[in-house]
């Protein structure tokens, strides 16, 4: 098979859905075996754009996902650091540790920590809920930031510091320069995964906070597909948008991304 | 330098303590609002207007259809602001039992008071919660607009069969029924009973089917409830107390019916839909002939909502269509009490209540209060229009009225969900 | 001083971890030993696990999910292996950076699995759109002619979601690799006179195996545990373990809950023994 046709045979995959979400969201009362709407209507999804609790849920899934992004690199960059440049007792273990998450099943630990929050005041706080996004984000971040650590030549931070720069001076000159690749690739990842969260937020929000997965899946408990389509497309825009925009960073080797399944 | 990292060192490390200190001491967590509800006195009724003006009153409410949540903004949301300044904070949901959860975990995390004020809710999920003690008591029957509701009535005083107990108010009222395409079929080649659902079935293979019975889905165990009554020879029997001994001796003849139902149904019963929408989806596309709804409009507010076809028409059997009321309730945590009984009174209010069955408003379920209790003419007669404006799309009153059979002790809800699971679904 | 700062650097993160997680995971399992404070049950027994493992209605139930979710998730897995080894293995040799196709793949990871399951849906069931065109083609009277191909009895539907959605994120791991070091060794097992076919079996796939093992077990994890596709594109009965442990935790019966909560840890419980044999199996191959 050659190269292009893999390309053009992916591409065609990932535009197929999209292409009917926008038909459906459009579309009136399309019932098989109609092969094309007869009825067209873009109110529905007007209305979707201006409903305030839609713009509301929008910007809390932002002002979450970003503040996920920012936390983890803020906590995976110390611990990344650590356990790919230093080797100790115990390194192993720890590596295992950030790895469980990935592998044990949001449904096993969700309520569980929606009592652990309510007990700590955090349930219902966009604090709280950014909090518990860390769990399944940060494994990624660090696992991210890591294998490009594995690659980082420590030298030149050895040198500035002969040279007389601090400890911030090397961090932010130095550090944040080599691996900038890796920390926005990371920092787009804990976003991704922040975004696409529905379980934790419903637990931890307890409704106080809504975002726009719960719109959506209570949308999908409704079976109207035109509401569907345009929560979806809603949903998926601002994540191809940004995958675009740090498409040519994500293609770079020097990042070591370590994307979730 | 030195004493810069010795200062950051230092606050890292007073941050650690607190939090493992904050993790440790559970309980010390302070509650978010005090709460009033202690206080409230539900005879005083302008004193809990009083206490409910500015309060934002969060709604727990199944948020999968665009046109019933547009119905509670424009309706509830709007007379709410106008009439007692309250901010209606309307929270969707997938599925009610997600609130059901978020209690008891509050519960379980010794919170007093919690996020919810105020839940729509039936059945199961009411069952659950005042097992479990998590209701706000005594407020339904001492609701002004209560005096519109027939307490009498044991479709109204019972929820599947568990005592309400003023524990929660009436919103609406539905009966099972059945939709078809008036497109595809005249009303006279509609099967009006079990026994001739089982000959269409098998005249028109794998165009018939069910929603499976399970938690969630009570139509489908309503469905296989119904059948219960007709194989029995009468829903009269299975009134009152749960009776062991009348479910030993008919289930085995329900069972038979169904596996006899099953090789003409859809994908010859491999499978089934799990939700109401699934159904509706395909019946919509023609994959099967007949949905399910509970809806006093029918299909109206379905047809509004683009889920099946202009021409679908909702119609029952000749008997033992199971009709119910669903409800709003208070937990006894609710941050905001006050504004929640304020709501759970306009929900009764009878012009909204006449507004709230019209298909093109979007909710089309029907009365919570019984439309014979208003005195005042006005009122009267405003109820009674609408509900001679229900459409071509809505089953005929008299129909309904026919064959209207009320609920039976909720013993036999589980019975027959774990019973189609082993004698059916899994066979 | 080292050793200190060390221990400062992952502190953080630990802590989120352990605390969080850890403390979640603790609850869980006193849960799933009866410890139901809210029904002021207290006792702790193993009672949950039994029936789960044996009991009458249970313990059939549980055998059935625990081996349909093998099932779709070792077929979903292997699948998304096989054909992205197969894709790799055909276009390992070009000469540039794999742009295109990393990029097209990257944008994949746009789309979250619920989404695409209900994308799947709309395009894929016996009146979506594919139906449609077979009708319309001539190829299908009524909707039922259509191959049950979502909500079907061997969890196809859920395998193929799957499979559309794990073939680029493996791709990614396995461009990953290539890019840098696979082209070098390539090009010298060609000088030394290495045909196509043995290049690809004796150079790439050695070479690839590390990260697409490694992948592949967070793809069969993540799909043995993952319960959004297998609710939307799944049917009632055979149900994943994921749709079990909910169902049980979401039962209106609060004392449900222990099941559910038993359920779920026994599910995690046989994830992690996976996960670890692969591990040890792995280091055992890299020593020998």
């Amino acid at each position: 098979m050659s190269y292009r046709i893999i390309v053009w045979v992916l591409a065609l995959i990932l535009l197929v859905p999209i292409a009917v979400f926008l038909i459906y969201a459009f579309a009136q009362g399309w019932f098989f075996p109609a092969l094309w709407p007869e009825r067209w209507d873009s109110g529905l999804f007007l209305r979707q754009l201006a409903d305030p609790q839609l713009r509301r849920a929008f910007g809390q899934s932002l002002i979450i996902a970003t503040g996920v992004s920012i936390l983890a690199l803020v906590l995976g960059y110390p611990a990344a650091r650590v356990l790919e440049l230093q080797t100790f007792r115990g390194r192993g273990l720890i590596y295992g540790l950030f790895f469980l998450p990935t592998v044990v099943p949001s449904v096993a630990t969700g309520i569980g920590l929606n009592i652990v929050f309510l007990r700590l005041g955090l349930a219902g706080t966009l604090f709280g809920v950014m909090l518990v996004h860390l769990i399944p984000v940060l494994p990624y971040v660090v696992l991210t930031l890591g294998s490009s650590f594995a690659r980082y030549d420590r030298n030149y931070e050895q040198q500035a510091a002969v040279l007389g720069a601090s400890p911030w001076f090397v961090f932010w000159r130095v550090s944040v320069p080599m691996l900038l690749p890796s920390l926005v690739v990371a920092g787009v990842l804990a976003f991704l995964i922040s975004w696409s969260q529905y379980v934790l937020s419903l637990l931890i929000g307890g409704g106080k906070i809504i975002t726009l997965p719960m719109l959506l899946f209570a949308a999908a408990s409704g079976g109207n597909q035109s509401l569907i389509a345009s929560l979806s497309l809603i949903f998926i825009a601002p994540l191809l948008i940004l995958l675009g925009l740090v498409a040519r960073y994500l293609g770079s080797p020097a990042t070591g991304a370590t994307p979730r399944p | 330098m030195q004493t810069r990292k010795r200062i950051w060192n230092l606050a890292v490390m007073l941050g650690l303590v607190s939090l493992i200190i904050a993790s440790c001491g559970s309980n010390a967590a302070t509650p978010t609002s005090t709460p009033s509800s202690t206080s409230l006195d539900i005879n005083n009724w302008a004193g809990i207007e009083q206490a409910a003006n500015g309060q934002t009153v969060n709604w727990y409410i199944w948020g999968g259809s665009d046109s019933i949540n547009r119905f509670v903004d424009q309706f509830y949301g709007k007379a709410l602001k106008e009439r007692y300044n309250i901010t209606l904070n309307r929270v969707p949901m997938a599925d009610t039992v997600d609130v059901v959860n978020q209690l008891l975990s509050e519960k379980a995390a010794g919170k007093t008071t919690g996020a919810v004020d105020l839940i729509w809710i039936n059945g199961e999920n009411f069952a659950s919660l005042k097992q479990a003690n998590l209701l706000r008591a005594d407020w339904g029957q001492s609701l002004p607009n209560s005096k519109y509701v027939n307490w009498a009535n044991p479709a109204v005083n019972l929820d599947f069969g568990e005592p309400v107990e003023s524990l929660e108010s009436p919103w609406s009222s539905a009966q099972f029924q059945f939709i078809y395409d008036s497109a595809k079929l005249q009303a006279s080649e509609l099967p009006r009973s079990y026994a001739a659902l089982k000959e269409y079935a098998c005249a028109n293979p794998g165009k018939v089917t069910y929603i499976a019975p399970g938690p969630g889905a009570f139509q489908g165990t309503r469905f296989v409830k119904q059948a219960l009554f007709e194989v029995s020879g009468g829903a009269e029997q299975w009134l009152g107390k749960f009776n062991q001994q009348l479910w030993d001796q008919w289930s085995p003849k329900l069972w038979e019916y169904f596996n006899q139902l099953e090789g003409c149904l859809w994908r010859e019963g491999s499978t089934y839909p799990k939700t109401e929408n699934e159904l509706h989806s395909l019946f919509a596309n023609g994959e099967v002939d007949f949905s399910i709804t509970q809806a006093i409009a029918g299909a109206g507010s379905l047809i509004k909502d683009n889920l099946v076809p202009v021409s679908a028409r909702a119609f029952v059997f000749d008997d033992n269509m199971i009709g119910d009321f669903n409800y709003v309730a208070i937990p006894s945590t609710a941050p905001n009490p006050a504004a929640a009984l304020v709501l759970a009174n306009l929900i009764l209010d009878p012009e909204l209540q006449a507004a709230q069955i019209l298909p093109e408003n979007g909710f089309g379920l029907g009365y919570g209060i019984d439309p014979t209790k208003v005195s005042d003419p006005a009122l009267a007669a405003k109820l009674s229009n609408a509900a001679q404006q229900l459409g071509d799309a809505a089953t005929p009153a008299s129909d309904l009225a026919k064959s209207l059979r009320s609920d039976i002790a909720a013993e036999y809800q589980s019975l027959i969900e774990q019973g189609w699971e082993a004698n059916v679904l899994r066979k | 001083m080292a050793k200190w700062r060390r221990w400062l650097g992952l502190a953080p993160a630990s802590i989120i971890i352990i605390g969080l997680f850890g403390g979640s995971l603790g609850y869980g399992i006193a849960q799933s030993l009866g410890w139901l404070p809210f029904l002021g049950q207290r006792q702790l027994s193993l009672a949950a696990y039994r029936n789960v493992l044996a009991g009458e209605q249970l313990g059939g139930q549980w055998w059935q999910a625990l081996l349909f979710s093998l099932w779709v998730s070792l077929a979903a897995t292997l699948g998304s292996a096989l054909i992205c080894l197969g894709l790799l293995s055909s276009i390992a040799e070009r000469q540039q950076q794999y742009r295109g196709l990393s990029t097209i793949s990257n944008l994949h990871l746009a789309i979250p699995h619920s989404v695409w399951a209900m994308a799947l849906l709309l395009v894929l069931s016996q009146s979506g759109i594919f139906a449609r065109i077979g009708f319309g083609l001539g190829w299908l009277d009524q909707p039922s002619d259509f191959p049950v191909l979502v909500r079907d009895r061997w969890g196809i539907g859920i395998i193929m979601a799957y499979i559309t959605k794990e073939v680029p994120f493996l791709l990614l791991i396995g461009l990953a690799t290539l890019r840098q070091q696979g082209r070098e060794y390539l090009l010298v097992a060609q000088s030394l006179g290495a045909n196509r076919w043995q290049r690809v079996r004796l150079v790439l796939w050695p070479l690839l195996a590390p990260s697409l093992i490694g992948g592949s077990l967070l793809v069969l994890s993540f799909i043995f545990g993952a319960y959004e596709v297998p609710a939307l594109v799944g049917v009632r009965y055979p149900e994943m373990l994921a749709t079990m442990a909910l169902e049980l935790f979401l039962n209106p019966d609060l004392h449900a809950r222990a099941e559910g909560m038993a359920v779920s840890l026994l599910m995690s419980l046989i994830i992690l023994v996976v996960i670890g044999l692969a591990w040890r199996w792995r280091r055992a191959e890299q020593q020998s």
